[in-house]
């Protein structure tokens, strides 16, 4: 029997789109025949601003990217410029770097997870959740001074180094964690209502996710072996052991089971950097070299010039952010600005394939495939 | 031979120069060859479309497609130069689902046209918008005011009469 279409509104704010999205849903009965999402209600005009401001002021902006992962977007720029004025980083602040993107990428990965459960109607794995990510943010807080918005990462190094007492807390959060993840997956993986909300929702074999733009643990769910911390490393990635998880099934439970594994692999990269943290003091350029600062817990800070010029030219870069490829094009004019600054954020990417990946599902799935692309809609509008 | 060498050696005709994008290799592509050109790209493995980049050089435009092979794990970026008065190229929304909204994003900020896209239109900036921001000449002073309106799209006025508070 036909039934009359209906048209749906969900959002621009519902619980469900953490944060500002919007779909215009038409439906037949409970089935989505077409969903047409409406972004750009958080557009800050990121990338102009980036044409206004100098180098270093830009830096904070990108913090405000993907604001759930902020390490990650200020190491992607800094990357882009580094290579493009070519800036030897030592060795030490290179650890401290992949040190707070780990931490992020396992704080990430928890918030992904947690609203996911929360919005298929589970509540405890978000309290859970957060009550691990505020000991991770107090240790960035102890880092830096600031829990979600950093401004960490300089040119040529970090901005200062690691306070005393940090390392016997980071440890001490690694031993937790490490039990929590367990107690997550017992929570969860074996759960029948989650498996059936989850399994062979929102499939996506590994041709169209690549034909997409998909990139992450999203396209890793679909069975793709790739990841640039492994495959076109950066930083110290080379010396560290770590594996890319992968699942082949390309449904909404294998994205959420790489992020799993994800987390664990995080660990134990921490557990390396922990162990392997070189002694010297040097987090910095010596070409920028540190400054008495009062106010940091340290004492120093790292010193960089205001007026800084890179050469002329233009630079694409990518990291693997906890999303997926987060990558910087920066080109510049020889001047003290960045002539164009364009950024490919993992979130606008992956957000693109929803209205093929729901076709045909129920609204309460196309809950469970949106959760598991994890976007994070600051990152989308920019 | 790099990738973008290699791209040269295949379509002769359509590639201008090679060179490279820091470290990259990148081709410069005529832009009516450019659709020809990616698919080619794509035939030797370069099957992910990372990002689309629009520049505006003030006497030209410029759209940079960066692109990378899993299977080879190498990079390519092309290059198409537009000019200023008439920024058209074609899509490859025929090639890459991806292509979608990266090209409609730099339609709403640069104001490429992308010829042959199936929905172009503005995607992050409402519709009715005046202007391509992420242009060097966009007027940075005047205001636009936005609000919703009743079927809950956004609608865009230059004077905020639509706004509540002024009535």
């Amino acid at each position: 029997m036909e039934s009359d279409e209906l048209f749906i509104n969900m959002g621009p704010v519902h619980p469900s789109t953490h944060g500002v999205a919007r779909f215009k849903l038409r439906m037949d009965g409970e089935n989505i025949k077409e969903c047409t999402p409406v972004i750009g209600y958080l557009h800050r005009g990121t990338e102009k601003i980036g044409e206004m401001k100098t180098y270093l002021q830009f830096i904070p902006y990108t913090d405000r990217l993907d604001y759930i992962s902020a390490f990650p977007n200020n190491y992607a720029f800094v990357k882009a410029v580094e290579e493009l004025a070519g800036i030897e980083v030592p060795l030490r602040a290179e650890y401290i770097r992949v040190l707070t993107m780990e931490l992020n990428r396992i704080i990430n990965h928890i918030v992904s997870i947690g609203s996911l459960l929360m919005d298929l109607g589970a509540a405890t794995m978000i309290m859970w959740g957060f009550r691990e990510r505020e000991n991770a943010l107090q240790l960035f807080e102890m880092l830096c001074g600031a829990r979600m918005t950093f401004n960490y990462i300089k040119p040529g190094g970090v901005r200062e180094d690691i306070p005393d007492g940090f390392m016997p807390k980071l440890n001490e959060f690694l031993k937790d964690m490490e039990k929590r993840i367990d107690d997550y997956e017992q929570l969860i993986n074996g759960n029948e209502i989650f498996h059936m909300r989850m399994k062979n929702i929102g499939v996506i074999n590994a041709k169209d996710a690549v034909n997409y733009g998909w990139t992450g643990p999203t396209l890793r769910g679909s069975g793709v072996d790739y990841d640039l911390r492994k495959y076109e490393p950066y930083s110290i990635y080379p010396d560290l052991d770590f594996k890319v998880c992968v699942r082949n099934e390309g449904d909404s439970y294998a994205r959420f089971i790489v992020r799993m594994d994800e987390m664990k692999e995080s660990l134990h990269i921490l557990r390396q950097v922990v162990d392997n943290m070189p002694a010297s003091k040097e987090i910095s350029s010596a070409e920028y070299g540190i400054a008495p600062m009062t106010g940091t817990p340290t004492g120093v800070s790292t010193y960089f010039p205001r007026i800084f010029t890179p050469p002329a030219g233009e630079v694409y870069s990518r990291i693997e952010a906890p999303k997926g490829e987060l990558g910087f094009y920066v080109v510049s004019d020889g001047t003290t600005k960045p002539y164009r600054v364009k950024i490919r954020s993992p979130s606008f990417c992956n957000l693109t394939a929803i209205p093929s990946l729901v076709k045909g599902l129920k609204i309460g799935d196309l809950i469970a495939a949106f959760g598991t692309i994890d976007v994070v809609l600051g990152d989308v509008d920019r | 031979m790099n990738a973008a060498e290699e791209l040269k050696a295949l379509l002769p005709g359509s590639v201008i120069s090679t060179g490279l994008q820091l470290n990259k290799p990148m081709a410069v592509i005529k832009k009516e060859d450019l659709l020809k050109a990616a698919g080619k790209a794509k035939d030797i493995g370069f099957d992910h479309l990372s990002v689309i980049t629009g520049i505006d050089y003030k006497d030209h435009f410029e759209v940079i497609y960066n692109f990378f092979s899993y299977s080879k794990k190498q990079n390519l970026a092309l290059k198409v130069n537009l000019d200023h008065d008439k920024p058209e190229v074609e899509t490859l929304t025929s090639l890459w689902n991806g292509a979608d909204w990266l090209e409609r994003e730099t339609f709403d900020l640069v104001g490429i046209k992308f010829i042959g896209h199936p929905n172009l239109i503005r995607i992050l900036l409402p519709d009715g918008w005046n202007g391509h921001p992420l242009r060097k000449d966009y007027d940075m002073n005047t205001e636009q005011f936005v609000t919703i309106g009743e079927n809950g799209d956004d609608v865009v006025s230059p004077d905020g009469t639509n706004l509540l508070r002024r009535k």
